[in-house]
């Protein structure tokens, strides 16, 4: 068996040419957008933040996917179980960035007295704004997102880490399995008391901060949950392709497909749900949100979304045999992480940018940029251990694992 | 082919030395036994209560809903909270038999038949609310959109109230056609083991000819996977849509775009509750230990800390999003929710739903079945007050300090109320006796994988390295014996 995987020149050569796109881009477009008008500049920090948190999202899902298996004592995912512990592995990468970004533009951008991304930062005059200071304020903001990505952090670092330890433990010992179940239950506490409800509020939400909706933040994690089983499966299919990964087969990637068919539904059901209850109540503090997206502007990235991200899966997934073909699966799973990624573009952007929107040079090289990081820094945590988790307890069942 | 195989740290699903005859014996020999004296003393006080019940609503019926204690602030009292409790607990049998299904949780088996059968009975208490809450009962059928002598005058399709009439109907319709076409195979197993001829007539009847062909297990197997299909997207929409009879208002506290998923949440929730409380005494009565095991109810209890905490989460959400929204009204609405006249059920829903399900966290407790048994009505209390400080509390304040009211219940209500317990219970009294209450064919198919006696003799199969376990895998044949030492 190649269990080792060691990364290939061209994967490496392409993961730093993508980098050096990003660079450039960021490059370039900070001479140009610094160096111009408000929406320049605002435009330089929010597509920034974008990323960061698109990826610190969709990363972190990795982690979120390996404490839910290791509950649900999931036999399904341990075959490549070092793929998502090797993306959960890196969630501190882009958490640190997301914390870099996200500091720099609640504590030092700011133009003629007002912050255009996150406007509470000087709420003065606004009286609804000051009747949120009390949570949204730089100082909460700052220790909310330190503690939730360094949480995240610890723990997609740990459950890889106690993944390589049980190689080396003696042959069937359960100590460090149940370890994991506990530490698994402590985790998902913590992601239901950040990812599914104030990180999202703190991070995007608040870009329009007189807008609310209770239904935020479930929607923010459908969206990154289904993006995230995308990216499993990529990496999943790539070492496949390899040659390496080889008690994975058709029964385990018809699982990944699975969920991306599923999840993709179940955020088109939270996406309906948020919409119709919205629009049906017809409340103008509510409506204003959809009323900047759907009309005017950012109508095509609305309904592109809506019809990437649900339309496609569902009529494309549907069928067993699509489930199983490669071909399918890895071309829906691009087509679901740009869909989303163009879906928290639409969450992000009506706030800080108003209807002046770009796709261009900048977002698109700042986003390769962030895509060569991601390949860059898991394909060397994946070089650097077994691609088969020896000793896993429930391996032998992942071998003769049914989808 | 396949290998019956499975890891040493799931505990087994089948208790003790089984075979498949074992497994009939166990199942379907107390259908043909008579039942027991407590059998009796149950079912007599069931139909009692359900003989209340319906004296309490033909007298509502004959007077009119005056007799109830909802006025024209609360409008919506008990008949309501009832109907969407119901409703919720219903949530269960469909959960366990075709999500758990998808997610190939080997454990449904035990359980499936009994949730399955709770559903139904459960939906059938629900729908007689709305029905009643209508008053005018005998015009009732105008919910129904037909080409009518009315004129132009159509039920209004744009409210939730009539989609709760397709989708509850829906749901009913499909629960029944899963579980029966389930019951097909064991209504067949008891009709072959009939020793009278009545029986065999009845059960022959009930099984439509079923003789067990390959072709018969194909087509009920097809059909299994269709309505399984069919039910997922069902079971999520049912509760959505009860979700929206409030939500789409414009009223705080039930307008709130969380309502959808978090009402499903705590219907799983309240279901699997029910099922404890069902199974635990169930399985002690019909002396099913080996077949819902305490990892049966352990499992359960699971999911019970895991739906607890998300309906935990959204009602935190709800009163964050209170105070942030700077709405005024939103504020109120829980400041009255939470310290008003009617605290009491505000705290006592927050308790039972959301902090004592956090003991299940400890191994301990969710293997304690007296524990669980308390637990799983703790629970459904809290659900039962959740619906009531949504609808009660939420009203009981109106815009007009004027028509600030306070709602108790009536006896008619309550009689109401218990009658649909009367009628849950009978049904599930007759179902216990004539059916057999777990499936029996199901629990066939996973017996040589997860049965106690079966799982010792894989020791073999956990002590191969990774690469002999590979290798025979790899030429291994049905029906085979794996070698001992590959």
């Amino acid at each position: 068996m190649t269990e080792r995987f060691e990364v290939p020149a061209r994967l490496k050569t392409t993961s730093i040419a993508l980098i050096a796109i990003g660079l450039i881009a960021l490059v370039i477009g900070g001479i140009t957008l610094l160096g111009g008008n408000e929406f320049d500049k605002t435009r330089f920090w929010v597509v920034l933040l974008q990323d960061a948190i698109f990826f610190t999202l969709i990363t972190t899902v990795s982690v979120f996917v390996q404490a839910a298996a290791s509950l649900a004592q999931g036999s399904w995912i341990v075959a490549y179980r070092r793929v998502p512990e090797a993306i959960g592995a890196n969630v501190w990468l882009f958490g640190l960035i997301m914390l870099v970004v996200s500091f720099i533009i609640v504590f030092v951008f700011k133009i003629d007295g007002h912050n255009p991304i996150y406007e509470w930062v000087y709420p003065k005059g606004d009286k609804i704004l000051e009747g949120k200071s009390a949570f949204l304020n730089p100082g909460m903001f700052a220790a909310f997102s330190i503690i939730t990505i360094g949480l995240w952090s610890f723990f997609g670092l740990k459950f890889r880490a106690m993944s390589l330890a049980q190689e080396k433990a003696p042959k069937g010992s359960t100590k460090i399995y149940w370890n994991v179940v506990r530490l698994s239950g402590a985790f998902l506490l913590v992601y239901a008391l950040s990812q599914m409800s104030t990180t999202p509020w703190f991070w995007i939400m608040s870009t329009q901060p007189h807008w609310y909706s209770t239904m935020f933040s479930w929607y923010t994690f459908a969206s990154a949950f289904v993006s995230g089983m995308a990216l499993i499966l990529l990496w999943v299919v790539y070492l496949k392709n390899q040659g390496n990964l080889e008690l994975v087969n058709k029964e385990h990637l018809h699982d990944l497909g699975k969920f991306m068919f599923a999840f993709s539904i179940f955020w088109t059901y939270l996406w309906f749900d948020q919409y119709m209850l919205i629009w049906y109540s017809n409340q103008p503090e509510e409506t204003v949100y959809f009323k900047l997206r759907q009309q005017g502007p950012y109508s095509i990235i609305f309904y592109g979304a809506f019809i990437i991200n649900f339309c496609m899966p569902i009529l494309i997934l549907m069928s067993r045999p699509s489930k199983r073909n490669y071909f399918t699966l890895t071309f829906m799973a691009m087509v679901i992480i740009f869909g989303h990624w163009l879906d928290f573009y639409q969450m992000l952007m009506p706030g800080p940018l108003g209807s002046n929107w770009h796709i261009n040079f900048y977002e698109i090289g700042i986003f390769m940029g962030f895509v060569g990081l991601l390949i860059f820094a898991v394909s060397r945590t994946l070089s650097k251990a077994s691609l088969v988790p020896h000793n896993n307890i429930l391996l032998k069942e992942a071998v003769i694992h049914l989808s | 082919m396949h290998l019956k195989y499975e890891s040493i740290v799931r505990e087994p699903l089948v208790d003790g030395e089984k075979d498949y005859h074992q497994v009939t014996e166990d199942i379907i020999s107390p259908i043909e036994m008579k039942p027991g004296r407590m059998w009796y003393v149950g079912f007599f006080f069931s139909v009692a209560l359900l003989l209340f019940g319906v004296f309490s609503v033909a007298w509502a019926v004959y007077w009119g809903l005056g007799t109830w204690g909802v006025n024209k602030t609360i409008g919506w009292g008990w008949d309501i909270t009832n109907f969407v409790w119901w409703v919720g607990i219903g949530h269960a049998g469909t959960l366990i038999s075709a999500i758990l299904l998808l997610f190939r949780q080997g454990w449904r088996t035990g359980v499936n038949r009994a949730a399955e059968a709770m559903t139904i009975f459960a939906v059938m208490c629900a729908g007689q609310f709305p029905i009643f809450h209508m008053g005018r009962v005998w015009d009732g059928f105008f919910v129904l959109p037909y080409p009518n002598s009315r004129g132009p005058l159509w039920p209004n399709f744009n409210s939730p109230l009539l989609w709760d009439v397709f989708a509850i109907s829906t749901y009913f319709t499909v629960s029944l056609l899963f579980w029966y076409s389930g019951l097909v195979p064991d209504f067949a197993t008891v009709r072959d083991r009939a020793k009278t001829k009545f029986r065999k007539m009845m059960y022959g009847l009930a099984s439509f000819g079923w003789t067990g062909t390959a072709k018969n297990w194909q087509r009920q197997e097809a059909l299994a996977l269709v309505l399984a299909g069919l039910a997922t997207p069902l079971v999520l929409s049912v509760h959505t849509i009860v979700s929206f009879d409030f939500a789409t208002s414009v009223i705080p506290g039930w307008h709130t775009t969380i309502f959808p998923p978090y009402f499903v949440a705590g219907a799983i929730f309240s279901g699997f509750a029910m099922v404890n409380t069902l199974l635990v005494i169930s399985r002690k009565i019909l002396h099913l230990e080996d077949y819902i095991t305490v990892g049966h109810l352990e499992a359960m209890n699971k999911v019970i800390v895991l739906t607890g905490s998300i309906v935990g989460v959204a009602y935190l959400t709800e009163l964050f999003m209170a105070w942030y929204s700077g709405v005024l009204y939103e504020q109120a609405a829980f400041q009255w929710r939470i310290l008003g006249p009617y605290w009491w059920s505000y705290w006592a829903m927050m308790t039972c739903n959301v902090v004592s399900p956090q003991l299940f966290w400890v191994k301990k407790l969710r293997r304690n079945i007296p524990f669980t048994f308390v637990m799983s009505i703790v629970v459904n209390i809290g659900m039962w007050f959740e619906r009531f400080v949504i609808i009660v509390t939420s009203l009981y304040r109106d815009y007009i300090p004027g028509s600030w009211a306070y709602y108790s219940p009536q006896w008619p209500e309550v009689g109401f109320y218990l009658g649909t317990f009367g009628l849950f219970f009978t049904c599930y009294f007759l179902f216990s006796k004539y059916f057999p209450v777990i499936a029996v064919a199901e629990i066939k198919f996973i017996l040589k994988t997860s049965g106690e006696s079966y799982k010792k003799k894989m020791k073999h199969i956990e002590d191969m390295t990774e690469e002999e376990f590979v290798h025979v895998i790899e030429t291994h044949h049905e029906d085979e014996e794996v070698p001992h030492h590959a």
